[in-house]
């Protein structure tokens, strides 16, 4: 992120970006074929009202977290608010309707809800009830959740300090043999630290429980140095099965900082991968983390939002095996997005929550990116829209945004791609700064009798016992024909959002796929053969997948 | 002067040869001795609406030519680059020769193989084809069940018909669905109620409060609980998807709503240099036609003593327990037949993914006057079949058990019962087509079959000979 605008360096990056990806994008826009999504916004009329404000503590973070809170597994919303407090919504939409929200009084002070940044759901104590983990200037708050949507401050009962920082970012896994999450804070700027805020970025947290029956974090670790993060990540970068942790850095306040890789071996400290190991210094104005798996090789690559061009990472093949080294494919793909697509202004972009998602159902994996202006500076694009990046059958990224409705004059930050209204098609959420928030329900593609279903699709929720119920970490394989696509389940990335529930797979003319699940701990399941357009529930254990239903209208 | 001759001929020739070549299609498609098929394209439009009668009859008629036509290289015929996978899958190598008799292209038309007694009817062996996914194997070039399945051509007489059963069967169970999660929702605890469509049980389902169903003691039916009443398997939906993988697999002829640039990326996806090879609306056309063949009837050969050994055998079909699965008829709401339908998925249009769909009403048709009725007025399409799918094997009797390829996720020895309408037929017998007599195929009844075959095989001879004459009373009349 940015706040200043003297960017002398910047500008040659820009030239550069502005001259190189423009035939890429021209070229681009020409040979898409596949279902376009039109994404109707109706924020209002689903009772959303929420804009994400605040001064320059705030022009950062803007997040919201998707999960189901009274058990009727429809994607409820939490969505930060700045300096105005967070607003709970319970999804009461309709099955493949218009999509509708009532807001929740959770009894919360209105204090302890503002001056949030960044929420993100996790069950940590293993409940079955989603915690939160609400990311705030000041003492983050943790709040246990309960039955019906209720929730309670948990940061005593999980000894858990908060503490004062900026916290910016935030991810969360099941390390081995441990009951409990073990969670990574992202913290930004130290306001208090002599010369601040240039050079001054607080360092980042590492939240391991202590052994016992109850989550107990009151032994944090520090990850120093920190460069001002806006997203972390745990990640299987090079499928070990141990994942590490990856970190954004915005560069505007860091003092030789770069974009980090933490590695997380067992029996010690968690360190930073070195040049020497192949981490090459990269250093990018970072706003989010994005995962996924192109060709389901089992080692991902990342999208990284930034100002001006996003970055798309794939490991390196002639890097050597087990070296963290990645080349940049953002333009090979057509994916910088580097400026606006439409409206006009030529000014770079400004990129804050990325998400794969296969958006058209078409199997081919779809790239949403919220952008906007920092604030009002002038050597970026003011009018800077949402980018909707469609997956070709070419393995290029078409721009769409347009053409699905989510150009806005809106400057966007976190996000969620989910399907609010469970009929298999993903809907967007994209929290706004200084505006309401966006809500789109995708209708399926326009034709001239109306909007017609996209391709097939399946939505698995995995279930893996006692502990980590919901098997954050685990991998997703489904295969159709000779396709295989992945999916990993994960808490954190993102620009300040997270999602939790149901994890959609697109199909494409697929009727039918088998799927596998590598759980926590590393053990394949078996196969289970599904039928396309079904909520799959696996549980693990059980012989045969089990098939959910939403409430009958 | 010969050369100076000469090069005006030259020139002339390649100029006929361009124009051959590059513009076939258009330039010549419409001479009569054109080497391509007039019927394809002849309906622009999906047709729409209930149909009238003539309109009907027109569809028909198109859908009819599509059948029977040979295809040839100028319509598409041949898939250089694409197996014969229902997922639109490339071939790693591109083939060079239109036709191959195993994993296909395996016929230039439909009724190559469908014309046992007639067009549309079933095959001899000699019409077996072989199924495979396409997926790992995709270029076998081996007789070896470990790479494909062989199977015998089924007729399609009363095919509307049995679709139509299908989908009431399969609103049926899905409602027993809502109701038992309805019920669990609301008591607030697991209920298993039994699932039964037009008589047929399929086990049982069982729903939680929360909304999980559970399939563990589904029998016979898929876990989305959709009948798919085609192929001997059972693993097709509606005559629109077989219509579009059988043009695709035997005929190398793609559909667009399958294979076109929505759900490829091209319009040649299988790379012979034609484009849009079948629309949907050919599709429909061919539907129609399918949909509207007659059904089989009974009818009892002028030869002294077959009526009475007829009548006897049918009375035995019932007390050996072979109307058990081969139900003599099964009771239809509905004759309208709508294209395309409502259980189809992405990949097959349905109803979701057209504007307005077509019905046609199969009760204009003279055939269907003379179907019965029960009290209630509803059809009873004596189909001699269940829709069900079944283990026909076991540990004595394994001869149906040849198969070594599940498909679709449909065990080896598992298969749809086969309807016995047309029986008389559409010899040789078995989904391999390699029993040669009907007391060959009964006799190889297992799993399942087995109580029934057991009392076939103890009953006397002449009560064996009168259930003989009885099946053979089960003919098609086109």
């Amino acid at each position: 992120m940015m706040k200043m605008s003297s960017l002398l360096s910047f500008s040659a990056i820009w030239l550069t970006a502005l001259s190189l990806p423009v035939t890429a994008q021209a070229q681009a826009q020409t040979d898409f074929t596949a279902d376009v999504p039109i994404l109707q916004e109706e924020a209002a009329n689903a009772g959303i009202n929420q804009s994400y404000t605040g001064g320059w503590e705030f022009f950062v973070g803007g997040g919201a977290a998707s999960f189901d809170c009274n058990g009727d597994r429809l994607p409820d919303l939490v969505i930060a608010g700045g300096s105005s407090p967070a607003q709970f919504y319970v999804n009461e939409s309709q099955t493949g309707g218009a999509l509708a929200f009532k807001t929740l009084d959770t009894g919360l002070e209105a204090e302890d809800l503002t001056g949030i940044l960044g929420a993100y759901p996790l069950d940590i104590d293993n409940d079955r009830h989603m915690d939160l983990v609400l990311l705030r200037l000041g003492r983050n708050l943790v709040l246990k959740g309960g039955a019906d949507c209720k929730f309670e401050k948990a940061n005593r009962s999980f000894s858990i300090d908060g503490g004062r920082a900026w916290s910016t970012a935030m991810s969360a896994i099941w390390e081995k043999g441990n009951e409990f999450p073990t969670i990574a804070i992202g913290n930004y700027v130290d306001r208090s630290a002599p010369g601040t805020p240039f050079g001054t970025c607080e360092p980042n947290q590492l939240l391991r429980s202590r052994p016992g029956e109850t989550p107990d974090y009151s032994e944090p670790l520090t990850l120093e140095p920190g460069y001002c993060a806006l997203s972390v990540l745990f990640t299987d970068w090079n499928r070990t099965g141990r994942p590490d942790l990856r970190i954004t850095n915005d560069r505007q306040y860091y003092r030789g900082g770069e974009e980090q890789l933490w590695d997380m071996a067992e029996g010690r400290a968690p360190r930073l991968y070195s040049s020497s190991q192949g981490w090459q210094r990269l250093t990018i104005w970072g706003m989010g983390i994005a995962e996924t798996d192109f060709d389901a090789d089992g080692l991902p690559e990342y999208a990284l939002t930034s100002m001006g061009d996003t970055k798309i990472q794939k490991l390196d093949d002639e890097a050597g095996e087990d070296r963290p080294t990645y080349r940049d494919i953002a333009f090979e793909k057509g994916a910088t997005a580097h400026r606006p697509y439409t409206g006009g202004d030529a000014k770079p972009s400004t990129g804050w929550h990325s998400q794969f998602a296969d958006i058209n159902n078409d199997t081919k994996t779809d790239l949403f990116i919220a952008k906007g202006n920092v604030q009002a500076m002038p050597d970026f694009a003011s009018f800077d829209p949402d980018n909707l990046l469609l997956g070709g059958f070419d393995d290029s990224f078409h721009e769409k945004g347009m053409e699905a409705g989510i150009a806005l004059n809106t400057r966007g930050r976190g996000a969620i791609v989910e399907d609010f209204n469970m009929d298999g098609m993903l809907d967007l959420f994209v929290v706004n700064r200084e505006h309401p928030a966006s809500l789109f329900r995708n209708l399926g593609a326009a034709t001239d009798w109306g909007h017609r279903a996209l391709g097939n699709w399946v939505k698995i929720e995995l279930d893996n016992g006692k502990i980590n119920p919901a098997a954050v970490g685990s991998l997703i394989s489904v295969r159709t024909g000779t396709r295989t696509q992945t999916r990993r389940i994960q808490v954190g990335g993102g620009h300040a959002s997270g999602q939790t529930g149901f994890v959609h797979v697109g199909l494409g003319v697929s009727e039918r796929a088998t799927i596998r699940v590598q759980w926590p701990d590393g053990e394949w399941s078996h196969p289970y053969r599904v039928f396309a357009n079904q909520h799959v529930r696996i549980i693990r254990g059980e012989a045969n997948a089990r098939y959910w239903y939403p409430v009958a209208q | 002067m010969i050369s100076v001759n000469r090069m005006p001929g030259v020139a002339s020739l390649a100029l006929v040869l361009g124009l051959q070549i590059g513009s076939a299609g258009s330039v010549l498609a419409d001479e009569p001795w054109a080497e391509r098929t007039q019927a394809l394209g002849a309906s622009e439009d999906m047709p729409t609406g209930v149909l009238p009668k003539d309109e009907l009859l027109r569809l028909i008629d198109t859908g009819k030519a599509l059948f029977e036509a040979h295809f040839t290289t100028l319509d598409g015929v041949g898939r250089p680059q694409a197996t014969q996978a229902i997922d639109p899958t490339r071939r790693k190598h591109p083939r060079e020769q239109v036709f191959f008799r195993t994993a296909g292209p395996d016929a230039g038309s439909c009724a190559a193989c469908h014309n046992q007694p007639a067009i549309g009817g079933a095959g001899d062996f000699v019409a077996n084809v072989f199924a495979s996914e396409g997926f790992e194997s995709a270029d076998f070039d081996s007789l070896d069940p470990q790479f494909s399945s062989e199977r015998g051509t089924n007729h399609l007489f009363g095919a509307g018909l049995v679709e139509l059963l299908a989908r009431e069967m399969s609103a049926e169970l899905q409602a027993i669905r809502g109701d038992v999660l309805s019920q669990a929702r609301a008591g607030g605890a697991a209920v298993r109620l039994p699932l039964e469509a037009k008589g047929v049980e399929f086990g049982y389902i069982s729903a939680e409060p929360d909304g999980s169903v559970n399939l563990d003691e589904l029998d016979g039916v898929d876990t989305d609980l959709v009948i798919r009443p085609f192929t001997q398997k059972g693993v097709m939906t509606s005559l629109r998807q077989f219509s579009i993988n059988a043009l695709n697999q035997h005929h190398g002829m793609q559909a667009s709503e399958r294979f076109g640039a929505r759900w490829t990326g091209s319009d040649d996806f299988d790379g012979d240099g034609k484009t849009a090879e079948i629309s949907s609306a050919d599709v429909s056309a061919l539907v129609s036609w399918q949909a509207t063949l007659p059904a089989p009837v009974r009818m009892v050969p002028e030869a002294a003593g077959w009526a009475e050994a007829a009548e006897r055998g049918e009375a035995s079909f019932t007390d050996f327990g072979c109307t058990v699965c081969h139900r003599p008829a099964l009771p239809l709401e509905t004759l309208s037949f709508a294209d395309p339908g409502p259980f189809d998925l992405a990949g097959t249009l349905n109803d979701g993914q057209v504007g307005a769909k077509a019905v046609y009403d199969i009760s204009l048709l003279n055939w269907a006057k003379d179907l019965p009725r029960d009290a209630e007025g509803r059809v009873l399409v004596p189909l001699f079949g269940d829709l069900k799918r079944h283990v026909m094997t076991d540990n004595q009797i394994d001869a149906l058990g040849n198969e070594l390829l599940s498909q679709r996720f449909v065990d080896r020895n598992i298969f749809q019962t086969a309807e016995l309408w047309g029986v008389g037929s559409t010899q040789p017998y078995g989904h391999r087509n390699d029993f040669s007599t009907l007391n060959e195929i009964i006799l190889a009844h297992g799993g399942n079959g087995r109580e029934a075959r057991d009392a076939y095989a103890a009953a006397p001879d002449a009560e064996k000979s009168a259930l003989i004459a009885f099946l053979k009373t089960l003919v098609i009349v086109p």
